[in-house]
């Protein structure tokens, strides 16, 4: 038994199929499975043993039925893969981000590709990730929080009680590190499909989000390409189209792109003043000259003190502003060019 | 309140994961108060205070980043604008020139800076402002690195 499950663990490529059969048929029991494991994961992890090596005597000794095994060394087995993925990331990104694939939107063939580490085929997976359940964004940002406060050691155990929480349809695949739901330590499914949704809707400026296709929208927002994301496609609009500037005004800007990676003009995720999350009308609000973005309600309590931009120190205009939040039109867009080229010229 | 609480805690969390980015700055956030935070800094190199530890106490304000936190040093220094009994420094950013988007961070950068760059014309502590208005800097200097010597660097035997 505890041989049998060791060996498992150390193959890396168990066929999904039979993976997925026995996932299955465990799936009644698993939750109820997952809670003894995670004490014992917790009873073991509090022994002190390395982690890698621990990994697996855990598994070795948690073992009673052989599904069990087969299920859980295949979990530990890809923890470990996340684990050792983690040593040569940065630690911004956490380990058990896994996103969950589900057999329900028949994301299966993903999860072999993806479990290889080839990140170029994270949009379908991702879609499937969006579409099934939370699983993957809750540990995710759970996770992410643990990570930060230094308490790395049972991120495992973390994880792993959260995915089996997610109704154990979940099929644990590679890590992809752009994911959106990490930088948003949201809980619910809501708060998370909507926290993405602003990511997607500041980087592409649509209006019209929700109209488009379910499995196409959260394809993407898995993936939130970065301007400078060596992976993102060409055919993905920039910053620049999607702000609508007029061609005339483009000529400004030297290179084209180069300032949609400038930090100025990239929305944050997250008002600097007062760190929550931007929603799309304060993604979309523009009050100084100087591209200092900020939350509207930070933006109202310093209209009430000082009045003046944290990030240039001049003082805001107050007619302006409001002309500045509602028009979309041409002279917001003629003064973004303006302030945009100055920028990337100095 | 709440927006300060959430405010810190990130900066917090910044702290954490950035420990070795600055290495002139040690911040530490009080055990159970976020409110108060201490900082040790290196003095800047070529000053007199070059070799010194000193030690800042932050008391940061509920309205805080709206309003400037309040430092001020806990280890004596001689600096024409730093009181010499309690601490307080003068410093615009402190004070006028705050801006909401200044961390605890780069205030302690901003103080490094001050350590290298006195201001003598608006000086808390006199007799060291007027060493520099008068133009005695090596007399300045000798005072600056003999209490850096005396209160910033670690008792040897």
């Amino acid at each position: 038994m505890v041989s049998d499950s060791i060996t498992n663990a150390s193959i890396p490529s168990i066929p999904n199929s039979k993976d997925f059969a026995k996932k299955k048929r465990t799936n009644r029991s698993a939750k109820l499975k997952q809670c003894k494991l995670d004490a014992r994961r917790e009873q073991w992890l509090s022994q002190g043993a390395v982690k890698s090596k621990g990994c697996k005597d855990g598994l070795g000794d948690d073992r009673k039925e052989r599904d069990r095994a087969l299920e859980n060394s295949r979990q530990r087995e890809e923890d470990n893969n996340n684990d050792r993925s983690i040593h040569h990331e940065s630690d911004s990104e956490s380990p058990s981000n896994s996103p969950v694939n589900s057999l329900l939107s028949g994301g299966g063939t993903d999860s072999a590709t993806n479990f290889g580490g080839s990140s170029g085929s994270s949009s379908s997976s991702g879609s499937s990730v969006c579409g099934s359940s939370t699983g993957g964004c809750c540990s995710g940002s759970i996770t992410e929080e643990e990570e930060e406060d230094g308490c790395l050691d049972d991120w495992e155990a973390v994880a792993d009680a959260l995915a089996a929480d997610d109704d154990n349809n979940n099929n644990k695949t590679e890590v992809e590190h752009d994911n959106p739901c990490y930088q948003s330590p949201s809980e619910s499914q809501l708060s998370v499909q909507s926290d993405s949704l602003h990511d997607l809707t500041s980087e592409f400026g649509l209006d019209s989000v929700n109209s488009m296709p379910d499995s196409a929208r959260v394809g993407y927002n898995m993936r939130a390409w970065r301007p400078d994301d060596a992976f993102r496609p060409q055919t993905l609009p920039n910053l620049a189209k999607q702000r609508s500037f007029p061609a005339s005004d483009r000529r400004f800007v030297p290179g084209g792109v180069p300032w949609t990676c400038n930090n100025v003009l990239t929305v944050p995720s997250s008002c600097p003043i007062c760190c929550e999350e931007l929603d799309f009308t304060d993604s979309n609000f523009l009050p100084c000259l100087c591209g200092f973005r900020l939350c509207l309600f930070c933006h109202k309590r310093i209209l009430e003190e000082d009045g003046r931009c944290p990030g240039c120190r001049k003082p805001y205009k107050r007619d302006e502003i409001e002309s500045e939040a509602s028009v979309q039109g041409g002279s917001l867009t003629f003064r973004l060019a303006r302030s945009c080229s100055m920028i990337a010229r100095s | 309140m709440q927006a300060s609480r959430a405010r810190l805690f990130k900066e917090y969390k910044e702290v954490q994961r950035e420990k070795s980015a600055d290495p002139d700055i040690q911040l530490v956030c009080d055990d159970s108060n976020i409110f108060k935070w201490t900082a040790l800094i290196k003095g800047p190199s070529e000053t007199p205070f070059e070799g010194g530890v000193f030690q800042l106490a932050f008391a940061v304000p509920e309205q805080y980043p709206l309003q400037p936190p309040q430092v001020r040093f806990l280890t004596k220094i001689f600096h024409p604008n730093v009181h010499f009994k309690t601490g307080e420094i003068c410093l615009d950013i402190l004070k006028n020139a705050w801006s909401p988007a200044w961390t605890l961070q780069s205030v302690c950068r901003a103080i490094i800076a001050l350590m290298a760059h006195p201001e003598p014309d608006s000086p808390l502590n006199c007799d060291s402002g007027n060493l520099l208005r008068s133009g005695d800097t090596r007399g300045y200097q000798s005072m600056a690195r003999m209490y850096t010597r005396l209160a910033a660097m670690p008792k040897k035997g």
